[in-house]
């Protein structure tokens, strides 16, 4: 099934919340285009893993490796577009 | 290390420990450098008094806000912090082990130049593999830290060797560590002799608090403090195995006494629904 962009973020976002478990979060406070590593969310790789494994229980969608997740993991945009495009394809 | 309004600065005995620890040490924690010459190369060595003293400071604030732990489980040269929070030993002489081990690690990285790297992602058995696969560079696991994450420790060209084929195999981090020595492999188990040596005068007390000794998942007893010393930075850590024993015993909280989150988000993969938090994530603000 493929998802609305708006509501797939939505998803992604509740995901990040509830995997990464960031009690004190709310949806609205992940920006959808803010860096989630590093200087953004402040996310680092042992996140990472967790997000590959949501991302894959989830939505069955699989990160190959390191690269791909690079730059899947930029923002939740660019998470929900690597969704959209793999979704039903793993 | 601490900007001026940073919220640890407030915390109980924060003043007292930094002016405890610059009686002891010429290294200076606020400014992270140490007097006189010693160079950015000691950057292993800086962490490591930092991470002692930062644990320290946060032991003592959540023990001034009332926290009463039941047991310590320490993760490589947190060993240290645990044995002065249990007053095994005094904070002076914690802070006196690090920096002697810290040096002499130092040393061992100047003669045999070796690493260590953080592989996330992969299961033990292609951790296993990768070591046998780059046989003949003494790579062996130093970290046994959750299902898919472990530290490996090596020659440095080993761990940059490892580093690559992790990639290649799908991992999804594969970084080096501020080491520049094999902590924890086999190799350094050769210097057991002379950590029995920095610790020779220390007298070691009963301790307040117990604390599990990773390799025999058993409370560490006292007469065995020194040889667990001696021989732990040439053997693996045993993390995972650590948790999973205290969740058996029935243990549900889990706080993590330092500035780091670490082994908070390890927590996620042993056990989901323990509670776990860092002590350096919940500061006042």
């Amino acid at each position: 099934m493929v998802e609305s962009n708006d509501h797939l973020i939505e998803k992604i976002k509740q995901l990040i919340i509830q995997r990464l478990r960031l009690v004190e979060m709310t949806p609205e406070m992940i920006e959808t285009d803010a860096p989630l590593f590093g200087e953004g969310l402040g996310l680092d790789s042992i996140d990472a893993l967790e997000l590959v494994l949501g991302l894959e229980k989830e939505f069955g969608v699989i990160i190959p490796d390191a690269e791909v997740g690079k730059k899947v993991f930029q923002s939740v945009r660019t998470m929900a577009q690597y969704v959209l495009e793999h979704q039903g394809t793993a | 290390m601490f900007e001026d309004h940073h919220p640890l600065r407030e915390a109980p005995h924060f003043k007292e420990l930094l002016k405890r620890a610059s009686n002891q040490t010429k290294f200076d924690l606020l400014n992270f450098s140490f007097e006189g010459d010693e160079k950015e190369e000691d950057l292993s060595l800086k962490l490591q008094i930092s991470a002692y003293f930062l644990s320290m400071v946060h032991f003592y604030r959540l023990r001034a806000a009332g926290w009463n732990p039941d047991i310590f489980a320490e993760h490589s040269m947190g060993i240290y912090s645990a044995l002065a929070a249990s007053e095994a030993i005094g904070f002076e002489e914690g802070l006196f082990i690090t920096e002697a081990i810290g040096r002499l690690l130092k040393r061992e990285g100047a003669i045999h130049p070796g690493g260590m790297a953080s592989i996330i992602g992969l299961p033990l058995e292609e951790i296993q593999k990768i070591c046998q696969d780059l046989n003949g560079f003494q790579l062996s696991i130093a970290n046994y830290n959750g299902s898919m994450h472990f530290v490996l420790s090596g020659e440095e060209q080993g761990v940059e060797k490892a580093i690559s084929l992790a990639l290649s195999r799908k991992a999804i981090s594969a970084t080096r560590l501020a080491f520049n020595t094999a902590l924890h492999s086999p190799s350094l188990y050769s210097l057991r002799e002379e950590i029995m040596e920095i610790l020779q005068d220390i007298k070691v007390q009963p301790l307040k608090v117990p604390i599990l000794n990773h390799w025999t998942v058993k409370p560490l007893r006292r007469e065995e403090i020194k040889d667990f010393l001696s021989q732990e930075i040439g053997r693996p850590v045993y993390w995972i195995r650590c948790v999973e024993k205290l969740l058996q015993e029935g243990f549900t909280q889990f706080i993590e006494v330092g500035h780091e989150t670490t082994l908070t988000k390890l927590m996620r993969w042993i056990d989901r629904e323990a509670e776990a938090f860092s002590a350096g994530d919940r500061l006042p603000r």
